[in-house]
C-alpha cells in the first residue's frame, strides 16, 4: 500500500534504515558482551582448576583421600566436582562416579558428569580438567556450570528483549523523521510544480526561527522574488513593444487604406507610399534600438573596446550638431577643460552623447544655450551635456532610463534615448545621472572603473 | 556593365535585392550556398560581391576569408542580421570591405554597392577640381566659378566626399561613417542640416544645384554639362 505514496515510502525507508542500524548496533553489543564474559569466566574456573591439580599433586598420596573429602565437605553450594581414581579408572574417592570418556590432558574441558551426591541427578554439565598425581592415580576437579551459564543466558535474554522497544522506537523515529523530510521535499516538488505550471506567486513557509532547510526555503523564496521581477520585467518589456508597435502598424494601415481608397493618379500614390515607407522606416527603427539594448546589456562588447578619445569625441559631437542647434535657435557651447582617454567604442559614446545633446536640444527652452562639457577632478572624467530648462525631475529620474518613458509630454522619438544612454554607460562602467539643480546629464567615469586609461 | 554576386539563402529577400541590382543596372548571380557561390567565384569574372552571413552550409565571411587568402581582392558588402557593432568588427576584419546590418534599405545597399566598385582614390589629391568646383584641400579653401564658398572644414569634408562620388547616391550614414568616423543612427537629422548648410553654400541664386537630395535615400553629387 505504502509503494503508492511517496511520503509513506520515505518514511519507512528512513525507519527501516534506523530500525537495521539499531538491531545491528544489539547484536555487536551482545556477541562483545557475550564473548568477553564467556571468556572471563573459563579463565577464572581454569585457575581454579590448575591450583588444585598442584595442590593434590603436593599433598602426601595417603593424605589425599582424607584431603578431598575434606575439601567436598567444605563446598557447601555444591558447585565442585572431585574425584580420585586410581590408575585402572575405579573411584577411590570423591562425588563423581566415574572418568569421563574424553578427558583432555593439561586443559579444561566441558563434559558431562555422574555426580555421585547430588540426589536425583545422574548427569551435570561442568567444566573440568583431569590430572595424573605422581603415584599414577588421576585426580578428576570441574566446577559446575549450571549457575554460570543461568547468568549468561539470563542477560541475552535481556538484551533481546530490550531490543524490542529499541526496535519500535528506530521505526517510530524513522517514520517520523522520513514523513518530515518528505513532506519538506513534497512542499518544494509542489511549488516547482505551481511555478511549471506559470504561477511565480506561490512561496515556500518560513518559521520565525528557520532551520537550516527553514534558510534554504528562504534562499528559494528571494530566489522566486527574483524571478517574479525578471518576469514581469520580461512581460513588461513585451507589452510595452506591443504597445508602441500596435500605435504605428495602425496608423500606418489605415494610411495605406485610404490611400488604396482615395489616391487617383501615380503622384497621390506615390505619396501615400512615402508616407508609408517612413512609418516602416521609424518600426524598423524601434526593433532595432530594442535590439541594440538587448545587445548592450550582454555585456559582450568590451572586447572589442579600444582607447577613444573623449575630447575628440566631444568636440566631434559638438560639431555634428552645432548646425541642427543654430537651426533651433540654440548656441551649442562646447568646453571641453581637461584631456582624457578612456577604454571604449566610439560609435557608442558618440551616440550616448549625441542622444544627450539631442534631448538637451529637444527639451531646453530656444532661444537659449546648451552646453557640452568635458571635466576632470581626483574623483574620475565627466562629460556633462545641459541646457537651460527645468530638467528631469527628481521623481522622473528613474523613469527616464526605462524603455518607452517619455518625460514631459515629448511626442517624438521611441522613447528609448535615454535607455541606451544608460545602457552604453553602464557598458562601459560610466555612471548616468541627473544634475540635482538645473538641467543637466552626466556620464561620469570614475578612476575606479576600470576603463580609464592612464593620460601619457 | 558590373557583374555581381549575390550569396543570400533567403529567397524573397535575394529576389528583392536582385530587382533592385537590375533597375540599378547590374547583372547579379544568384546563389544560396557557400559550395555554389565557391563555385560562381571561379567560374565567372566577379565585380563585387554581396554576401550574407548566416547559411545552411556555413558563414558568408568564411567564402570571404577563403578569396582572400587566395588574393582575391574582389570588393565584399556583407549582410547579416546579427546586427551588432562586434560582427560589423568581425567582418571586416574576416576581409569584408563594407557590412550592412539587416533590415537594410535597398538604397543603401546598391550605394554602399556601387562606392566599393568605385573606390575613389582618396587622400592622395589635394586639389580637386569638379565641373565649376575647385577645392583646396590643403588650403581648406573651396570655389564655386571663382567665387569663395566660405566652408567651414567639415563642410569642405563633405563636399569632397560628395565631389569624388559624382552621380551616385551618398546615404546618410555613409557621410556619418566615411567623413565623422562613426557608425550609428542618430536619432535627430543632424546629417541633413549639415548638407542643407553646405547646399545653400555651394547652390548660390540662380546656379545650377549640384548636390540633389534624393528623397528618403541620400544626396548626389551631379556633374554639370
Amino acid at each position: 500500500m505504502f509503494r503508492a505514496d511517496p511520503v509513506a515510502r520515505t518514511g519507512w525507508r528512513w525507519g527501516g534504515a534506523l530500525a537495521a542500524m539499531l538491531v545491528f548496533q544489539s547484536l555487536v553489543l551482545t556477541a562483545i558482551f557475550w564473548g568477553f564474559a564467556n571468556d572471563n569466566h573459563r579463565r577464572a574456573i581454569e585457575h581454579g582448576l590448575a591450583d588444585d591439580c598442584t595442590f593434590f599433586a603436593l599433598t602426601p598420596s595417603e593424605e589425599r583421600p582424607e584431603e578431598l573429602r575434606e575439601r567436598l565437605s567444605r563446598d557447601i553450594h555444591r558447585e565442585q566436582f572431585l574425584a580420585l581414581f586410581d590408575p585402572r579408572g575405579r573411584l577411590i574417592a570423591g562425588n563423581v562416579a566415574r572418568l569421563p570418556a574424553a578427558s583432555g590432558v593439561g586443559r579444561s574441558i566441558v563434559a558431562a558428569v555422574a555426580p555421585t551426591e547430588l540426589p536425583g541427578r545422574t548427569s551435570d554439565v561442568a567444566r573440568l580438567t583431569v590430572c595424573a598425581m605422581p603415584d599414577g592415580t588421576r585426580l578428576l576437579t570441574g566446577v559446575d556450570l549450571d549457575d554460570a551459564e543461568e547468568a549468561l543466558r539470563l542477560v541475552w535474554r535481556s538484551l533481546l528483549l530490550a531490543l524490542v522497544p529499541g526496535l519500535l522506537l528506530a521505526l517510530g523515529v524513522g517514520l517520523m523523521l522520513g514523513r518530515r523530510a518528505a513532506r519538506q521535499v513534497d512542499a518544494v516538488r509542489r511549488l516547482t510544480a505551481r511555478i511549471v505550471a506559470g504561477d511565480l506567486r506561490e512561496r515556500l513557509p518560513v518559521g520565525r526561527r528557520p532551520d537550516s532547510v527553514g534558510l534554504l526555503w528562504a534562499q528559494v523564496n528571494a530566489m522566486l522574488d527574483r524571478l517574479q521581477l525578471l518576469v514581469a520585467d520580461v512581460r513588461g518589456i513585451g507589452d510595452d513593444i506591443a504597445h508602441q508597435l500596435r500605435t504605428p502598424l495602425t496608423r500606418l494601415r489605415a494610411g495605406l487604406e485610404r490611400g488604396l481608397r482615395e489616391a487617383g493618379d501615380p503622384r497621390a500614390f506615390a505619396a501615400v507610399i512615402e508616407r508609408a515607407l517612413a512609418e516602416i522606416d521609424s518600426l524598423l527603427g524601434v526593433v532595432a534600438a530594442l535590439l541594440r539594448l538587448r545587445e548592450l546589456e550582454d555585456h559582450e562588447r568590451r572586447s572589442r573596446f579600444a582607447a577613444v578619445d573623449l575630447a575628440r569625441l566631444i568636440e566631434d559631437a559638438c560639431d555634428l550638431h552645432r548646425p541642427l542647434a543654430e537651426d533651433r535657435g540654440i548656441a551649442l557651447l562646447c568646453q571641453v577643460r581637461a584631456a582624457a582617454t578612456v577604454r571604449g567604442d566610439a560609435s557608442l559614446l558618440m551616440e550616448a552623447v549625441a542622444n544627450l545633446i539631442d534631448n538637451a536640444i529637444k527639451f531646453g527652452p530656444a532661444p537659449g544655450k546648451v552646453t557640452v562639457a568635458l571635466d576632470r577632478d581626483d574623483a574620475g572624467v565627466t562629460v556633462t551635456v545641459g541646457d537651460e530648462g527645468t530638467g528631469v525631475a527628481a521623481a522622473e529620474r528613474a523613469l527616464v532610463t526605462q524603455r518607452f518613458y517619455r518625460g514631459r509630454g515629448a511626442i517624438r522619438g521611441t522613447g528609448l534615448g535615454l535607455a541606451l544612454v544608460k545602457a552604453i554607460a553602464d557598458l562601459h562602467g560610466f555612471t548616468l545621472r541627473f544634475a540635482e539643480r538645473g538641467s543637466a546629464a552626466q556620464l561620469v567615469c570614475t578612476e575606479k572603473a576600470e576603463p580609464l586609461i592612464p593620460l601619457v | 556593365m558590373t557583374r555581381i554576386l549575390l550569396l543570400e539563402d533567403d529567397a524573397g529577400t535575394a529576389t528583392e535585392i536582385l530587382l533592385e541590382l537590375a533597375a540599378a543596372g547590374h547583372e547579379a548571380l544568384h546563389r544560396s550556398t557557400l559550395a555554389g557561390a565557391g563555385e560562381a567565384m571561379r567560374e565567372s569574372a566577379i565585380d563585387a560581391m554581396i554576401v550574407d552571413r548566416q547559411l545552411p552550409d556555413g558563414d558568408g565571411l568564411d567564402l570571404i576569408a577563403a578569396l582572400r587568402a587566395e588574393g582575391r581582392r574582389t570588393p565584399a558588402l556583407v549582410l547579416s542580421a546579427l546586427g551588432s557593432l562586434d560582427d560589423r568588427v568581425r567582418g571586416l576584419r574576416a576581409g569584408g570591405d563594407d557590412y550592412l546590418p539587416k533590415p537594410f534599405a535597398l538604397v543603401e545597399l546598391v550605394a554602399r554597392l556601387e562606392a566599393l566598385l568605385r573606390r575613389p582614390e582618396e587622400g592622395r589629391a589635394t586639389r580637386l577640381i569638379v565641373g565649376p568646383l575647385d577645392l583646396d584641400l590643403l588650403g581648406g579653401t573651396a570655389t564655386r566659378a571663382g567665387r569663395s564658398l566660405g566652408l567651414l572644414p567639415r563642410e569642405l569634408k563633405l563636399l569632397d566626399y560628395l565631389a569624388r562620388r559624382p552621380g551616385r547616391i551618398v546615404t546618410r550614414s555613409m557621410l556619418l561613417q566615411d567623413v565623422w568616423g562613426y557608425t550609428f543612427e542618430p536619432n535627430s537629422n543632424v546629417v541633413d542640416v549639415h548638407m542643407g548648410r553646405l547646399r545653400r553654400k555651394v547652390d548660390g541664386d540662380g546656379e545650377p544645384a549640384l548636390i540633389r537630395n534624393v528623397r528618403g535615400q541620400g544626396y548626389v553629387f551631379d556633374v554639370p554639362g
